[in-house]
C-alpha cells in the first residue's frame, strides 16, 4: 500500500479552490481516519460544501489532490466509487420517479446480479437498520416526512455498505428529537457497521454528542481536532462559535446525558 | 493484501458436516454464496457448523445472509466485529417479503380506469369553467379600474409571449405558405388555374392557417412557460406567501398573464399573416412567375376585409383559453417537482385541443352567419 498510515480510509492533501477571483481553500490538508465520525462546520461561504464535493469528486480542485485508501480519486472507478462512498445528500435526493425499495435496489440493480427477491429482502433490511417500518418501502418520497426523507436517503446511502459515509446537514430541517434519534442512530451504524462518517453539520448536539473529531474551516484553513481542545483555540470565530450560549447549552446537556 | 482474499471460498467437510468459509463475505460475493448453499440443500446435507474465522469482510448483506441459511447452526466467528454486525441484523425485525399479487386485468377494473378518466375529465371542465369565470370577473375589474393593472408585469408578458416570438412565427408562417403555395399550384395547374393559387395561399393564411398556427405555437410555448412559472412559485410556497401578504395570488400571477396573452396573440397573428402573404408571393413568382402587383391586384380581388375579421377574431379567444388552461394547471402543482412536468404537458395538450374545438365552433359560426 502506497500510504503511510494504513488507517487513514481518506486523506485531502494540499487541496486549493477558486472561483473565480475568490479563494475557498487555500492548501487544505484532512485526514480522515478509518472508523471515526468526523464533523465538518464553518461560516457559511467558508467552502463546507466544496470540501465535501471535491472529496466526493463532483468538483475538482484547482490544485491537490484526494487520496480514497492511498489511491488517488481519480483513478477509481464508478463502480469502486459505489462500493467505497454512500452519500445523505441535504434534501435526500431520492429518485422522485422510484419508491422507497427501488431507490435503495437501483445501486444493486446495477453492480450485483443478485435475483429480486434477494433485493427486495436486502432493501427491507436497510430500511429496518434506518428504524424505518417495511410498510415504508412501497412509498413515493413525495409521501415522505422530511425525517422519513432524510431515513430513507440514509437507507439508500447504505445500499451497498460503503466505507465512507458522507452526510451533507444529516439534522437540518428536523425537529430536536427526530434530530437526536437521527444522531444516535449514525454513532448506532458507525459502531455496528464498523462505517467512517463524514459529516457537515450545523448542529452543536451532534457536533457534541456523537463526532470523535472536528475540522472547523476558517480562513481558507482546516483546524482539526477533538473538540474540548478545539474548545481551547484561541481563533476569534472559532472562540464565538464553541463558547455561545448555545453551544454551552450542548455541553451541558452532553454532560449530563453522559452523568446518567 | 494477498490476491486470495478477493475472492470467497465455501468448502463443506463430510467428515464433520462442517462448513468453512473464507474470503470476503459481501454484497457481490452473495450470488455465488447463495448458489453454492442451493447446491448443498438440494444434496439435502445435514450442517452441523460453520467456521467463519477465514471470513475477511463482512458486509450487512452478508450477515442477512448467513442468518437466513445457518441460523440454526452454531457459527464461529474470527473477528468478533463480524459477530457483533451478526448479531445487530439479527436483532432487527425483518418482515418477510411479501409477494405482491399480479394486476387483476378483469372487466371491473377496466370500466373503474373508464370511469376514473371520465371522471377526471369531469373535474377538469369544472375547473375550466369556474377558472374561466374567474378569469372573466377579474378581467372585468381590470376594465373598470384600469388604474389597478400591473402594467409592468403586462409589458413584461408582452414581451415574453409577443417579442420573443416573433422570428420562430414568422419563419412558421413563411414555411406554412410555401407548403400551401406549392401544393395549390400542382393541384391546380392540370385545370390552367395556377394563378388562383394566389387565392388559396391569401384565404387560407388569413382565414386559417396564420392564426391556428400562431395559436398553436403561443401555446406550446407561452401556455408551457405559465404553467412552468406558477408551478414553481407554488411548489416552493411562494403563491401561498402572496396569499399572506394580503395579495391576491390570482391577481398578482393569472390576471397579467391573461391580459397580456389577449394583447400579444392577435399581434402576432397579423404579423404570420403578412409573412404568410410574402412567404406565398416569393414561391408563386419563383414557380409561375406573376408579378408583385399582380400578386397584389389578386389578393385585392380575392380577400375582403371580413377573410382578415375572420381570422383575427378568433385570437384574442385562443388567447385567453390559452391562458386560462396555463394558469389553471400552474396552480394545480402540488409541491413536487415531479408535478411541475406533469402539469405542464397536461395544460400544453388541453390548450392545443382547445384551440382546434374552438376552431371548429368559428368555422360552423361563420358558416351559419355567412362570414
Amino acid at each position: 500500500m502506497s500510504t503511510p498510515r494504513d488507517d487513514i480510509i481518506l486523506s485531502v492533501q494540499h487541496i486549493e479552490n477558486r472561483f473565480g477571483e475568490q479563494r475557498v481553500h487555500d492548501d487544505v490538508t484532512l485526514d480522515i481516519r478509518r472508523g471515526e465520525i468526523i464533523g465538518i462546520v464553518g461560516g457559511s461561504g467558508a467552502g463546507k460544501s466544496v470540501l465535501l464535493k471535491t472529496m466526493l469528486g463532483l468538483h475538482t480542485p484547482n490544485a491537490g489532490e484526494v487520496l480514497v485508501q492511498g489511491k488517488p480519486l481519480a483513478s477509481l472507478t464508478p463502480r469502486d466509487l459505489a462500493g467505497l462512498f454512500g452519500v445523505l445528500f441535504q434534501q435526500g435526493a431520492l429518485f422522485s420517479s422510484l419508491n422507497v425499495e427501488r431507490n435503495i435496489t437501483l445501486p444493486m440493480r446495477e453492480y450485483t446480479d443478485l435475483p429480486d427477491d434477494v433485493q427486495q429482502q436486502l432493501a427491507l433490511m436497510k430500511l429496518a437498520l434506518v428504524e424505518m417500518k417495511p410498510e415504508v418501502a412501497q412509498k413515493m418520497p413525495a409521501e415522505l416526512s422530511g425525517g422519513m426523507i432524510k431515513r430513507a436517503a440514509l437507507a439508500r446511502a447504505l445500499a451497498l455498505d460503503p466505507a465512507i459515509l458522507f452526510l451533507d446537514e444529516p439534522t437540518a430541517g428536523l425537529d430536536p428529537l427526530t434530530a437526536d434519534a437521527f444522531d444516535t442512530l449514525i454513532r448506532t451504524l458507525n459502531e455496528t457497521l464498523g462505517v467512517t462518517v463524514v459529516m457537515v453539520t450545523h448542529d452543536l448536539d451532534s457536533l457534541v454528542g456523537i463526532c470523535h473529531r472536528v475540522a472547523v474551516l476558517v480562513d481558507r484553513k482546516v483546524i482539526v481536532d477533538r473538540l474540548p481542545n478545539l474548545m481551547e483555540n484561541k481563533h476569534p470565530w472559532i472562540q464565538e462559535y464553541f463558547h455561545g450560549p448555545r453551544a454551552r447549552a450542548a455541553v451541558a446537556a452532553s454532560a449530563a446525558r453522559q452523568k446518567e | 493484501m494477498a490476491p486470495a482474499a478477493h475472492a470467497l471460498k465455501i468448502t463443506f467437510d463430510e467428515a464433520d458436516h462442517r462448513l468453512r468459509m473464507s474470503g470476503p463475505l459481501d454484497i457481490h460475493q452473495l450470488a455465488q454464496a447463495r448458489q453454492v448453499l442451493q447446491k448443498l440443500q438440494q444434496k439435502q446435507v445435514q450442517l452441523a457448523s460453520a467456521d467463519l474465522r477465514g471470513v475477511t469482510a463482512l458486509d450487512t448483506a452478508g450477515a442477512l445472509f448467513l442468518l437466513r441459511w445457518l441460523r440454526d447452526i452454531p457459527m464461529e466467528f474470527g473477528d468478533a466485529a463480524h459477530q457483533t454486525l451478526v448479531q445487530h441484523i439479527g436483532s432487527l425485525e425483518l418482515p418477510q417479503p411479501k409477494h405482491s399479487p399480479a394486476p387483476r386485468h378483469d372487466m371491473r377494473a377496466a370500466l373503474v380506469s373508464i370511469g376514473r378518466w371520465v371522471d377526471a375529465r369531469r373535474v377538469d371542465a369544472r375547473d375550466i369553467l369556474t377558472f374561466t369565470g374567474k378569469a372573466l370577473v377579474l378581467l372585468s375589474r381590470s376594465a373598470r379600474q384600469p388604474g389597478g393593472i400591473r402594467y409592468g408585469a403586462v409589458c413584461q408578458h408582452i414581451y415574453a409571449i409577443g417579442v420573443s416570438a416573433l422570428p420562430i412565427i414568422g419563419l412558421m408562417a413563411f414555411l406554412i405558405s410555401i407548403v400551401l403555395a406549392y401544393q395549390g399550384i400542382a393541384q391546380l395547374r392540370p385545370y390552367g388555374g395556377e394563378q388562383f393559387t394566389v387565392n388559396l395561399v391569401a384565404l387560407s393564411i388569413l382565414r386559417e392557417m396564420g392564426v391556428l398556427l400562431t395559436a398553436i405555437m403561443v401555446a406550446g410555448r407561452s401556455g408551457s412557460a405559465f404553467t412552468a412559472e406558477i408551478g414553481v412559485m407554488k411548489a416552493r410556497e411562494e403563491v401561498d406567501a402572496l396569499q399572506v401578504m394580503g395579495l391576491e395570488p390570482f391577481a398578482m400571477l393569472v390576471t397579467p398573464r391573461i391580459l397580456a396573452i389577449i394583447i400579444a396573440l392577435p399581434l402576432l397573428t397579423f404579423y404570420a399573416d403578412l409573412m404568410g402573404m410574402f412567404g406565398g408571393y416569393i414561391i408563386i413568382h419563383s414557380l409561375i412567375g406573376i408579378s408583385l402587383e399582380q400578386y397584389l391586384d389578386r389578393i385585392h380581388a380575392a380577400v375582403s376585409l371580413g377573410d382578415l375579421f375572420a381570422g383575427m377574431i378568433k385570437a384574442p379567444v385562443f388567447a385567453f383559453f390559452i391562458g386560462v388552461v396555463g394558469c389553471m394547471h400552474g396552480l394545480r402543482v402540488s409541491g413536487s417537482a415531479e408535478s411541475i412536468g406533469y402539469e405542464t404537458t397536461a395544460a400544453v395538450v388541453k390548450s392545443i385541443f382547445l384551440v382546434l374545438v374552438l376552431d371548429a365552433f368559428f368555422s360552423i359560426f361563420f358558416e351559419q352567419v355567412g362570414l
